[in-house]
């Protein structure tokens, strides 16, 4: 067995070693090299990666890990969202939260336990990368010092988390009872011997491993812990939540259900159907009703779930290749938002939707930074959201659910509604307090960069688009 | 004859004077900001010559020009392009824009001196004409629907310019929203066709390609090759859905309601915009597939049926507006209605004529309002009157544009609405007699209110201005008793230009006592070159234009009496009818019905909340109830005083459950 190629892994736990070890030795005053740190280790895995591991198939363990282009796009995409989050975090956490060496180690650990998932072939190895993932964020969602919100937050997360990760063992070892084994190739050799119609003991597995994936990424009706910690987070781990955890969940739900599931299509595509659509309308409409912003943020991705969901419901190359890169161009447009809200907060420490009034005039780089990243999130053409939803729409009408699809452009409608909330705050209501907003040059060059990469994606996808072609063809040729 | 490279710098050109100025000159040279508007002249007036050019190389080939597409996205097989289609159709278009937008430009540089935001209105004003040129350029139907909502994206930035007014920000809000709803409908008709791709790609066509999306629509044979058409329920509802964009884009019933609104923005904007060239996209969208169109009866008589209600239906509300750019804006919403019922009628010469001549005289109506509004300072002309003597200028080429789009002999809008009644008439059934006397009577409203609306202005003595609207607290702007400046006045005149003549364009008269210059039917043969139409060209109705003419003659006489010699008073026809009145004044509640009762009281308040509510509440109580995760998880986290996370476990508990039985019951 060829070691070598886990070096991203190996290299990437060194990394967050090194960034806890280092921190032991650091004076107060030069916290500042840690970020740094993590960017250098981040962008060193990311060319490591892709120098060593590209075009390569084959698998570790016995087919516990599976090297191939699926899980090497998903882990240069996770460590490239790993470099933003720790550039977004960088003031953030300057000004709000101690111990800085722990929050950038974690969250290195988290990001390790994101391409574990992305990369496992076997439904244990999933589950236990989900867990270092879900141990890693429930430290930061709680790393709040200040009252009561992060903690509750916090537990709420833990508590919940553990419910749902009962929920996922409980239908793993239904699976594992009823087929013998928790490999996906052996499981899709399995249920293509047993046939129609499906074992209900499988089924019931079927739907509990559903539902557990489908708490971490918010479907409705296991979405309610999402707006409350969303909310109590830190922002920079609240857009890491909203983006990558929900990435990776559905990294490994797309390689689940392709390699895994899919002799059993006919019997879960209704489930998923259904889940879809009640989650892209509930998740809007109560968008609607929000006065917090990250509350609003958080019930709006509820709603692009539920776009991604219907997706994986007409699941086909053509359908992973859309909900790949709507992961993609959604999660680069999230960050955009989520940074304008770390940026805001940093200079206002408030986070009311009515607090953003003004902003327009308060720094105007700012609002149009929003500006965009909400047009993107309602799929306004020339930016990423309009292509990346495009095609995933298409994708699902070609699957034949047409009136999903229709469904899905009418909560886009209502999704244009309340971003638009938030813009006229912005534009045309006037602040209390006209002071400029304090916005170091370093936020306004990671806005920036978050702004190209959502306008780059959206008038020029097709090297993107080609990636993740390679990617889907690893997992359904 | 044009190559590709100068069609695309069309597009192009306005598009780097929009990047310029917003990188470069807002930011960097904001003391410099005059050249923002010089910048954008230049861009602009090169795409009009470049559009000249290809006007004429369009004449010279007879025909579309083809270039090859490049490839954007590939979704599975299927290739997404980028490209350009340059056929009479767009050659006309592009003329249209960037000569009313060359025009508005020069006269912006007057209106707005002294803006504080003198450089975003005309960086916005470069990316809004990109924009338009975009959608007039497009090949692909995909490609035609981004610049759709970037025209749409462009028109909302510019109607609230002004965003610190609450109304202006309001009405861009709106405006937007409303054409994105027409917009749903646009989306699903492509991913329809996209639905159905296997009917194209089965004969080596592709679904998003607008010359394969036509070919397939119109079937039959075509160079030699068998086509097999699309079923006419496909065709019907893609036409359909095509349709409801262009309802929300060019304000036809019943989502006209924010154009009026939209009148909030610069009064160049609202001349450019939302007169010449934005609205229009709606008729050119369906005029763009109009052998898909054709290939539906059902289609088609919704287009004409919609379009001949909202053009008598918005007359009758620019009949009592005292807002002056009310007025022209109902009177756009209704002349953009007879176009649509020209191509609902099949008359499609008739109604891209009519966009041709419309979008001369109203830009020119609309910029004449604006030098209006320099002088008094107000828009209502209950504030106006007698500004003839100050402003002669001004007043002649108003005076000429109200003739043209009343449809006196010889003017441009007598041509080409008489086109437009000869197809309703000759198209014949009940659906043609409807529209037929639908616009004919939309016809006397409309130089009615035009004339009303002159008269109002020009006439009689001056009541006040913005010092008698505003009482005391008059502030800023002022009343300032001049004409406009050359800067303002010179493009006007321009525009009157076109307002006379371009009628002749049609030239429907006999070779005997033909104009000379301009060859018979030259307009119509020039757009029979567009790939899948036939024109039917009509010599001149002897009959029908007297009768339409003594119609507009009889409308401006009552305008006349009513508000020149004041031989009726206004008041008391007014009371006379006064329900019916109310009801236009109020615009027949529409706002209140959309705004107050369908999307506040009902989609906010009431879907929304109450879903909010339910989320939090409902699955609360159920979870409180049933205690589901037991008292020691309940003493862990008592802490929390409340009991969310156990309901929240219960609701997921529950949502499996549900799942199951379902699933069971399904299978």
């Amino acid at each position: 067995m060829n070691y070598l190629l886990f070096a991203p892994e190996f290299t990437l736990t060194a990394v967050a070693f090194a960034v806890l070890g280092v921190d032991l030795f650091l004076p107060r005053d030069k916290k500042g090299y840690l970020p740094a740190l993590s960017v250098v280790g981040l962008i060193g895995v990311f060319v490591l990666s892709l120098r060593y591991l590209w075009g390569r198939d084959t698998d570790l363990y016995d087919g516990l890990f599976l090297i191939d282009n699926f899980s090497l796009f998903f882990k240069a995409f996770f460590l490239v969202l790993g470099v933003m989050v720790v550039l977004s975090s960088v003031d953030y956490v300057k000004k709000h939260l101690s111990r800085p060496g722990e929050y950038y180690g974690i969250l290195i650990f988290s990001i390790l336990a994101m391409m574990l998932m992305a990369a496992s072939g076997e439904l244990l190895t999933a589950y236990i990368s989900l867990e270092l993932l879900s141990f890693s964020l429930y430290v930061l969602v709680s790393y709040g010092r200040h009252g009561l919100k992060p903690s509750e937050a916090g537990v709420k997360y833990i508590l919940l988390g553990a419910f749902a990760s009962a929920l996922l063992l409980y239908g793993i070892s239904q699976v594992y009872g009823m087929l013998g084994t928790t490999r996906f190739d052996e499981i899709h050799a399995a249920l293509l011997l047993e046939g129609t119609p499906l074992n209900p003991a499988v089924l019931v597995g079927l739907v509990l491993i559903i539902a557990g994936l489908g708490f971490k990424v918010a479907v409705v009706p296991f979405h309610m812990w999402a707006p409350d910690v969303y909310e109590g987070a830190p922002t920079p781990v609240t857009a890491y939540l909203a983006v990558g955890s929900k990435a990776a969940a559905f990294a490994l739900i797309l390689r689940l259900f392709s390699q895994a599931f899919m002799p059993a299509f006919d019997d879960w595509q209704i489930i998923l159907v259904i889940l879809a659509a009640l989650t892209m309308t509930v998740g809007n409409l109560v968008a609607m009703a929000q006065q917090n912003i990250k509350r609003m943020l958080a019930y709006s991705s509820i709603g692009q779930v539920g776009y991604l969901l219907m997706g994986v419901a007409a699941l086909s190359p053509l359908a992973s290749n859309g909900v790949i890169l709507h992961l993609v161009g959604y999660g680069g447009t999230n960050l955009l938002a989520f940074m304008c809200v770390i940026v805001f907060y940093n200079a206002t420490n408030k986070e009311e939707i009515a607090d953003f009034a003004g902003l327009a005039d308060r720094s105007p780089f700012v609002a149009m930074a929003m500006s965009a990243a909400l047009l993107s999130l309602a799929g306004l053409p020339f930016f990423a959201g309009f292509t990346t939803k495009f095609y995933l729409f298409t994708a699902a009408a070609d699957g034949g659910l047409l009136w999903l699809v229709g469904l899905a452009i009418t909560n886009s409608l209502i999704s244009l509604y309340y971003y638009m909330m938030v813009m006229k705050q912005m534009y045309m209501v006037p602040a209390d307090d006209n002071t400029p907003l304090n916005v170091s040059m370093f936020s306004c060059g990671v806005l920036g960069m978050l702004l190209a990469g959502v306008i780059i994606i959206g008038v020029y996808p097709g090297p993107l688009v080609n990636a993740i072609q390679a990617a889907t063809k690893a997992i359904l040729p | 004859m044009i190559f590709e490279g100068a069609a695309w710098a069309i597009f192009l050109l306005p598009l780097a004077s929009f990047v310029v100025i917003s990188l470069f000159v807002r930011p960097f040279l904001n003391q410099y900001e005059k050249y923002s508007g010089y910048l954008t002249i230049l861009a602009i007036g090169a795409a009009f010559v470049l559009s000249i050019w290809a006007l004429g190389s369009v004449l010279g080939n007879e025909g579309e020009i083809g270039w090859e597409a490049h490839s954007w996205l590939a979704i599975g097989n299927l290739e997404i392009s980028l490209g350009i289609l340059m056929d009479p159709l767009t050659a006309i278009l592009l003329i249209v824009v960037t000569s009313v937008s060359l025009a508005v430009q020069v006269y912006s540089q007057g209106y707005m001196r002294g803006d504080p935001s003198y450089s975003r209105y005309f960086a916005f004003m470069s990316l809004f004409t990109a924009s338009m040129l975009g959608l007039v350029l497009a090949r692909n139907i995909v490609q035609l629907y981004a610049f759709w909502e970037l025209v749409g994206l462009s028109s909302y930035l510019l109607i609230g310019f002004w965003y610190n007014r609450p109304a202006a920000a309001a009405a861009a809000k709106k405006a937007f929203l409303v054409t994105r709803l027409g917009d749903v409908g646009f989306l699903l008709g492509i991913l329809y066709l996209f639905f159905n791709k296997e009917a194209f790609l089965s004969q080596g066509l592709n679904p998003f390609e607008i010359a394969d999306i036509n070919l397939i629509a119109h079937g039959g044979e075509v160079a030699g090759v068998q086509i097999i058409a699309l079923g006419s329920g496909v065709a019907t509802w893609v036409a359909v859905g095509i349709f409801a964009g262009a309802v929300g884009k060019s304000a036809q019933f019943p989502l006209h309601v924010w154009l009026p609104d939209a009148m909030e923005g610069p009064t160049p904007v609202s001349a450019l915009i939302h007169a010449a060239t934005m609205v229009v996209a709606g008729v050119f969208l369906v005029a763009r597939f109009f052998p898909l169109f054709e290939s539906s009866t059902t289609a088609m008589n919704i287009v004409a049926v919609i379009g001949g209600f909202t053009a008598i239906f918005a007359a009758t509300m620019g009949l009592v507006m005292n807002d002056i750019k009310r007025v022209l804006a109902y009177s756009t919403v209704s002349q953009l209605g007879y176009m649509m019922l020209a191509l609902g009628v099949g008359a499609y010469e008739a109604a891209i004529f009519h966009l041709f001549n419309h979008a001369f005289f109203k830009a020119l109506l609309f910029l004449g309002a604006g030098s209006v509004n320099h002088a008094s300072g107000t828009f209502n002309m209950q504030y106006m009157g007698g500004l003839k003597r100050y402003m002669p200028r001004t007043y002649v080429t108003f005076l000429i544009a109200a003739v043209s789009i009343s449809g006196i002999f010889p003017l441009a809008g007598f041509w080409s609405k008489d086109e437009i009644l000869v197809g309703a008439w000759n198209h014949g059934g009940t659906i043609g007699q409807l529209v037929f006397w639908m616009a004919l009577v939309a016809a006397f409203m409309t130089a009615f209110y035009i004339f009303r609306a002159l008269f109002l202005t020009f006439h009689g003595e001056f009541r006040g201005g913005v010092d008698a609207e505003n009482g005391s607290q008059s502030g800023g702007h002022g009343v300032h008793l001049a004409e406009s400046p050359w800067v303002m006045v010179a493009p006007m005149m321009v525009l009157a230009v076109p307002a006379v003549v371009s009628g002749f364009l049609a030239n429907p008269l006999n070779t005997a006592w033909g104009l000379g210059i301009v060859p018979t039917h030259w307009f119509s043969k020039l757009l029979g070159n567009v790939e899948f139409i036939s024109v039917h060209p009509e010599p001149m109705n002897l009959v029908m234009a007297f009768g339409s003419t003594v119609v507009a003659l009889a409308g401006i006489g009552l305008a006349y009496l009513m508000y020149y010699a004041h031989k009726v008073s206004p008041e008391k026809v007014a009371a006379a009818i006064r329900p019916a009145y109310n009801a236009a004044f109020c615009k027949y509640y529409f706002d209140d019905l959309y705004e107050d009762w369908i999307t506040r009281r009902g989609f906010y308040k009431g879907v929304a909340q109450s879903t909010d509510w339910v989320d939090r509440n409902i699955i609360d109580r159920i979870g409180v109830g049933i205690g589901f995760l037991g008292r020691n998880v309940g003493q862990v986290i008592g802490m929390l005083e409340n009991g969310q996370v156990q309901a929240y476990g219960a609701g997921m508990s529950i949502g499996i459950l549900v799942i199951l039985v379902v699933f069971s019951i399904w299978n």
